[in-house]
């Protein structure tokens, strides 16, 4: 691995962790007996996938009408929960592959988990599509494949572009948060027992640590690492041209993809903080996320913040400036409207909020983090209602113009899918070493020669 | 019947422009087969011995006579297999002149009402029992034969049918009590008093140049609106010549007819009596020629009726010279919300106007009287109701009405109907009345039924069945059932059935019409459905008589207390819903003028609303001496500060699923009184207290914003702009100049007309034929009234879903025509000019559609002959087509709403039969898909087929859309703008034609709108 990693910059990323065997240990000790607390969440989780899917059940029979969804807004809490997802899903990639490539010294002890979140989050993203259409069982007309109706897809819609963006990246990054989990599924194995050392020697494909095994596990990370990159800024920018194609005011603008890219680090990194942090706490990792990670998370937050922030002045500036009427209306009606409120709620979270962390000791401090955290990730979710369902109410034809409220049944699918989402990860806790051992150990001190041995990464079964 | 011959035979009679249809003349037995219920498929039977005039597939038209209203539109019915699918207008008949308001489309709403009684029924123990109709005629005799006097009442109908009512009391020894709801019983009274006819006279609006109507809502409820809106828009319109009649309304609210006007004289309730005076004093120079009325003229000068009216002197003056100085001008009664104490002084007043001005036998005849006209006033109601309080009446027959809903609940007939022995209900379906029946024998539906009617003494018509019965309703046509129990009893009026006498009347009239082959004769008069023995008017009144009465012409005196006036109106849409209620297409028809659907509302103006603290959709409690009801609050800029308004034809509770407890009737907050003079049911008499709740009911309404929002949506030229040669151009916002003086966003510069499609450079594959059609439309927005019977004539040609108020309420309205209502000028404190403005809003197949380009499944795209079509199989609805649509003219289908069972709480179902008047040409639509206006592609691709088989070309004019064909106004042209000299070609090169936002956007749109005539300027920046 020394092959691919350069010794760290700067200062030593975590000064408590004394010896590569203590990170087997902390870490595999995370995989062992949950405690009730992990069962409380899972079950409320559970209860919450059944809300979900009943929701989901109760639109399939009824009819999609069981939404709040009306003319003129055709869009609501289902395609902001798909946006808010595909950007949640961002961060991950962005820390494991695109960090990598930059050599971020800070990135090995968060990217595992970050890069659960992502598969995750586009696993939760890829079913919104499908419970928005009004007929979900031909959904599967959006692929393209040699059919009896003689019909591909229309190449011209973003929502075909979005079929392909969102498929391959959730392949891409499944792919690569696999192959980088291999060498600690191994190790995993070597600490396990009974029916879990079964599924790990499964699942670890019979790594062995071997150098061979090392240099094409490094070539192939390394290869994936640049296939995913440059999808970090593709997929959303994607998500952004469903909107930015359109002809509605306040869709149809130029700076939506790099404002949707900036928008979905900020929620993603911030989504990164909010799970972290329990689970720092919760399983005395200290040691490996270590304040400064999450300063560094925070100063990523703070420039996407920044720019996020930009993009929302730039667009009521260009209302304004372009003199067209239906823009500005759109625009004043945003701010002014009927929706004034969830606009001041992403203007707040999203701009104003986050201005403290350009204080050391707001970055420092991880109760003040997650607090913030969490306010960017209410803030990022309406930015999304606010583009979709402010736009839509207000847009040319004066007599059309008609409100939007969520159903109950959308609220459902809405909040279920937090728990699909947490029914994931909270398996992921348990299953998968949530810090990467194997990397990890390439930052810490080399283990001197008259220390007592200490294998790296998952060593050899005998 | 069966012992008719059958005649059958396809006609081109007078119908070129369609000859693929046949309208044929019904004989007897061979009416049609019953429609086959698909439920059963397996079961499906074939022909074995096919029905004559049925071709599956093919339709086959028949002539009636409409039987919503008096107005006695002539109409075409079109079946399928057997089945009554659409009704259209006559093109023969020139009261309908081809076109249908939505009361008559939704007639076979009426048909097919779900909630029609099955057969007869018979009181036993409180509960309606089915009872064999033998037994029921037998039950009726034994009834009548018993001691008491035996009465019938009813609404209106043919002349045959009235004949044989009158016989058949004549010989059980009562007496026909007719009674119209929405009587202008004064406006007869007026014209007896003035000139001796005893007659509503005949208005020709279309004649006129300038039209003044004291509160007539003639594009609505009054007289026949079909044909008044007819004569109203070629009279309102710009022709090519730039001659304009100008219309003037004078009264304390805007109808739909209101808001119509130029000009708008927002008078005080009651005083259009002085108004007409003092225009009178003006023209006849004191009332040197009103001959008897001179002193009375010479009293009411401009200026001291000024005070009294809220009209100043100067623009009563004005009015009135405008008035006579215009060529030809004409002006119409108060109508039946503005009926008040002294309504007959009021239609006096107009009267004599009409007279002073010289309007008799130029554009109002009283030798060609409007003989269908609803006349029958409240006091021969009186006179029953006293009769039953002395026990003297044994049967009272009920006949095509509902007493008990139209008239107040004051009167006191409810219970005054308790205590007849026996009530007999001949009404087809249940209502208020049938809830106290205690037999019932229901009556055929018009379009299951033999009938005739005589709207002008020269102008007659049959109405004839297109189809057998619907099988789910064993009915009787009443004529029928009254000749068999007057058999029964041992009268024999001579017929053996209806159709036996309505053939022995009509044998009359064939013979003073001199023919010769009576067969011949009434074959021709089926097919044509008309029989026009037209003459021209030749009669000359010269003087005004004197009244006969005793009368004055004050302004009435108003009861209760408050101080807004209560006016209750009669809804454009129902009338006054005593019998066509239970109808979703009418329920959920967006009222023209709120825009609300399904419940009542009460109109207070903005201004006193926000003085008293309410908003839309507050509930308040408004209350008379005579009762109180609740109902939402819409504010209302074109209703004067003192007046309250809520429409007639909601709050029933025995009418119907779909009608039962929607809205309320504001009858009951009206005393039951008859106008001294006349007899008619007064109206607008009372004032009522209006008390907030802390409720709210949010509206049903489908209005976004009433404002343009300084937009390019329905643009206005100013008269003298557009005589001038320029028609300037509106829209260009200041601001945007400014910007691009500095170098800022330039709009992209529209290119392409209509007919360019596709432009140079889109054109792929098979788009690119320069001999296929171009499908376009204009709409002439200075002639559209915004009646809105298009949007219903689209409804039941397209199959287009009812969802029901909830669903209205969120927005989920699935019209494929928006009627799009913007108030420019509207202001309720002065007279002064009035500007609102009516867009059709349908899909505007735009030629750069920006529906097309992101919808991935191709559901929606580009049809070689540029319509943009949308494939119902083929969408998933991800419902980005609707997002993306500038026009918001897709609708989706939230839930099946076409189903047999409602699937949401709402009332969007179609239960059996409703479900029979779907058009068989046209998809059914699924939950989850998305649909529009198509142009009617299925009628566009059925002339082209026909064309193709018989090897013709399709001409202009072989296709009309359904709102075209429906719209009374004629405002819509449909076409293929590549043929330069086809109608929608030359009209959209008209120099008013303009393209809904396509300056804006870039869409280029196939529908051009011709943009409204004002009379005043349209300042710079309003649109």
């Amino acid at each position: 691995m020394s092959s691919i990693t350069q010794q760290p910059r700067g200062a030593v990323p975590h000064p408590d962790v004394h010896s590569l065997d203590e990170v087997n240990r902390d870490v595999l000790k995370m995989l062992g007996r949950p405690g009730l607390g992990w069962w409380l969440l899972f079950g409320a989780c559970i209860a919450g996938i059944g809300v979900f899917f009943g929701s989901w059940g109760i639109q399939m029979v009824k009819g999609i009408g069981v939404s709040g969804l009306t003319s003129p807004v055709g869009w609501g809490v289902y395609i902001t929960s798909f946006v808010f997802w595909v950007g949640i899903a961002h961060s991950g990639t962005l820390i494991s592959a695109i960090l990598f490539l930059f050599r971020a010294p800070w990135r090995q002890s968060i990217y595992r988990a970050a890069e659960a979140m992502t598969v995750f989050a586009v696993m939760t993203a890829g079913l919104f599509p499908l419970i928005h259409v009004g007929r979900v069982w031909h959904a599967y007309w959006l692929i393209p494949y040699p059919n009896s109706r003689f019909l591909w897809p229309n190449f011209r819609s973003p929502l075909v572009w979005d079929v392909f963006a969102v498929t391959t990246y959730f392949t891409v990054s499944a792919v690569f948060f696999y192959l980088g989990t291999i060498p600690d599924l191994a190790a995993a194995r070597d600490a396990a027992t009974g029916l879990r050392k079964k599924l790990y020697k499964v699942i670890s494909l019979g790594w062995r640590g071997t150098d061979r095994e090392w240099h094409h596990f490094g070539k192939a990370y390394i290869f994936l690492a640049a296939l995913a990159a440059p999808l970090v800024l593709s997929v959303h920018s994607v998500v952004s041209w469903d909107f930015a194609v359109s002809i509605v005011p306040g869709w149809h603008a130029t700076i939506f993809a790099p404002y949707f890219v900036a928008g979905a680090i900020f929620s993603g990194v911030a989504m990164v903080i909010t799970l972290t942090v329990p689970l720092r706490k919760i399983f005395g990792l200290e040691a490996y996320l270590t304040t400064k990670h999450y300063d560094a998370m925070a100063k990523l937050c703070l420039l996407t913040s920044m720019i996020v922030f930009y993009a929302y002045l730039s667009e009521f500036f260009m209302a304004w400036y372009s003199g067209e009427e239906v823009e500005r209306a759109a625009f004043w009606a945003r701010v002014f409207g009927h929706y004034w409120w969830a606009t001041w709620i992403m203007l707040i979270c999203n701009g104003v909020i986050p201005v403290m962390l350009w204080f050391k000791r707001v970055r420092y401090s991880i109760p003040a983090l997650f607090v913030i955290s969490i306010f960017i990730n209410i803030g990022m979710w309406f930015e999304r209602y606010v583009i979709i369902v402010t736009s839509l109410h207000h847009e040319y034809e004066p007599f059309a113009w008609g409100v939007y409220r969520p159903s109950l049944v959308e609220m459902g699918l809405g909040l279920g899918s937090f728990a699909w989402f947490g029914f994931w990860f909270l398996l992921f806790t348990r299953l998968l070493p949530p810090v990467a051992i194997a990397e990890l150990k390439e930052v810490l001190h080399t283990p001197m020669r008259n220390s007592p041995p200490s294998y790296v990464g998952g060593g050899g079964e005998e | 019947m069966s012992d008719v011959p059958t005649q059958a035979t396809a006609s081109p009679y007078g119908i070129k422009r369609r000859e693929f249809l046949k309208v044929v003349g019904v004989s007897g037995a061979g009416v049609g087969v019953a429609g086959c219920s698909t439920e059963n498929v397996e079961r499906l039977m074939p022909y074995v011995v096919p029905p004559e005039e049925i071709t599956p597939g093919v339709a086959t038209w028949y002539t009636s006579v409409c039987g919503e209203c008096e107005a006695g539109c002539g109409i075409w019915v079109r079946t399928r297999e057997g089945r009554v699918v659409k009704v259209e207008g006559n093109p023969d008949h020139p009261v309908s002149g081809g076109h249908l308001c939505s009361r008559g489309h939704s007639s076979i709403q009426g048909l097919y009402n779900p909630d029609r009684f099955s057969g007869p029924m018979v009181r036993r123990e409180g509960e309606l029992k089915p009872i064999s109709w033998d037994e029921a005629e037998q039950m009726l005799a034994d009834q009548l034969s018993l001691e008491g006097s035996h009465f019938l009442f009813t609404g209106f109908g043919g002349p045959s049918l009235m004949g044989v009512f009158e016989e058949f009391t004549k010989n059980i020894g009562g007496e026909v009590i007719r009674f119209d709801t929405l009587a202008e019983a004064p406006l007869r009274e007026a014209s007896r008093i003035a000139f001796g006819a005893d007659v509503v006279p005949w208005y020709d609006i279309e004649k006129a140049r300038f039209l003044i109507s004291f509160g007539a809502d003639f594009l609505e409820s009054w007289l026949s609106p079909v044909r008044d809106a007819r004569g109203f828009a070629r009279m309102s319109s710009v022709d090519n010549q730039g001659v304009k009649g100008r219309f003037v309304f004078v009264g304390s609210r805007l109808s739909l007819t209101g808001q119509n006007a130029d000009d708008w004289l927002p008078i005080r309730p009651g005083s259009e009596t002085l108004v007409a005076l003092a225009m009178a004093n003006v023209i006849s120079d004191s009332g040197t020629n009103a001959g008897p009325y001179r002193d009375i003229i010479k009293a009411h000068t401009p200026e001291n009726v000024a005070e009294a009216t809220g009209i100043s002197a100067d623009i009563i003056r004005e009015l009135a010279l405008r008035f006579s100085e215009a060529e030809t001008s004409l002006a119409l009664g108060p109508g039946v919300a503005g009926q008040h104490r002294n309504a007959t002084a009021a239609n006096l007043a107009v009267t004599i106007l009409n007279f002073v001005t010289g309007n008799v036998g130029k554009t109002v005849y009283y030798d060609k009287p409007q003989l269908n006209a609803p006349v029958f006033g409240y006091q021969e109601v009186e006179r029953l109701m006293q009769l039953i309080s002395e026990d003297s009446l044994g049967t009272l027959m009920i006949h095509n009405s509902n007493p008990v809903y139209s008239l107040p609940a004051s009167s006191g007939f409810k219970e005054a109907l308790e205590r007849v022995p026996f009530k007999v209900s001949f009404a087809s379906a249940p209502d208020e009345t049938t809830a106290l029946a205690d037999l019932i024998l229901p009556d055929r539906h018009f379009l299951e039924s033999w009938g005739d009617s005589v709207v002008r003494p020269d102008l007659l018509a049959l109405q004839q069945p297109a189809m057998q019965p619907v099988p789910y309703f064993d009915s009787k046509q009443t004529g029928d059932v009254l000749l068999s129990v007057s058999k029964r009893m041992g009268h024999d009026l001579g017929s053996a059935t209806f159709y036996d006498r309505l053939r022995t009347l009509w044998q009359a009239t064939a013979n003073s019409l001199g023919v010769t082959d009576y067969d011949a004769f009434w074959n021709e008069s089926l097919k044509s459905g008309v029989v026009n023995t037209g003459s021209e008017s030749s009669q000359v009144i010269s003087r005004l008589r004197k009244p006969d009465r005793a009368m004055t012409f004050d302004p009435p005196v108003f009861g209760g207390a408050g101080d807004l006036s209560l006016m209750v109106y009669p809804s454009s849409r129902f009338g006054d819903g005593a019998l066509n209620s239970n109808r979703p297409w009418l329920l959920e028809l967006p009222d023209p003028v709120s825009k609300i659907t399904w419940h009542s509302w009460v109109e207070i103006h903005p201004n006193r609303a926000k003085a008293m603290g309410l908003e839309n959709g507050d509930l308040v409690i408004i209350s008379t001496d005579h009762g109180s009801l609740e109902a939402p609050v819409w504010t209302y800029p074109g209703i004067r500060e003192d007046v309250v308004a809520i429409p007639m034809g909601g709050g029933h509770d025995n009418a119907g699923r779909f009608s039962n407890g929607n809205g309320v009737n504001p009858l009951d907050l009206l005393p039951a009184e008859a106008e001294v003079l006349s007899g008619g049911l007064v109206h607008f008499n009372t004032k009522v207290t209006v008390t907030p709740t802390d409720q709210r009911k949010p509206l049903s309404s489908i209005a976004g914003s009433d404002s343009q929002s300084n937009r390019p949506i329905t643009p206005a030229v100013a008269l003298n702009t557009l005589l001038g040669g320029v028609v300037e151009e509106e829209g260009h916002h200041g601001d945007l100049k400014e910007l691009q003086g500095v170098g800022g966003f330039v709009p992209v510069e529209t290119e392409g007309r209509p007919e360019d499609f596709p432009l140079e450079g889109s054109q792929h594959g098979e788009y690119g034929d320069p001999e296929e059609p171009r499908w376009a439309m204009t709409i002439d927005l200075d002639k559209c009234t915004g009646c809105s019977a298009c949007v219903t004539a689209c409804q039941s040609e397209n199959n287009v879903p009812w969802v029901g108020e909830d669903q209205v309420t969120m927005g989920r309205d699935m019209g494929w025509v928006r009627l799009e209502r913007y108030y420019e000028t509207v202001d309720a404190s002065h007279a002064g000019p009035l500007d609102v403005r009516f867009l059709p809003m349908i899909c505007q197949h735009c030629g750069n559609a920006p529906c097309e380009p992101v919808c991935p499944v191709f559901a929606t795209y580009h049809t070689p002959d540029g319509i943009n079509t949308q494939v119902y199989n083929r969408c998933v609805g991800t419902r980005y087509c609707a997002n993306n649509c500038p026009y918001k003219v897709r609708v989706f289908n939230w839930y099946t709403y076409t189903g047999k069972e409602p699937v949401h709480e709402g009332l969007g179902h179609a239960p059996e039969p409703l479900n029979w008047a779907f058009n068989p040409d046209v998809t059914v639509r699924e939950n989850g898909v998305m649909e529009k206006c198509s142009f009617c592609v299925q009628r566009i691709r059925g002339v082209q087929d026909r064309a193709a088989v018989e090897g013709s070309k399709v001409q202009d004019g072989d296709i009309v859309p359904a709102c075209q064909q429906s719209c009374p106004a004629e405002a819509i042209i449909f076409g293929n703008i590549r043929d330069p000299i086809s109608r929608v070609a030359q009209s959209a090169q008209n120099e008013r034609a303009y393209r809904v936002l396509d300056e804006m956007i870039n869409t280029q749109p196939a529908v051009s709108y011709l943009k409204k005539v004002t009379f005043h300027d349209v300042e710079s920046g309003e649109h």
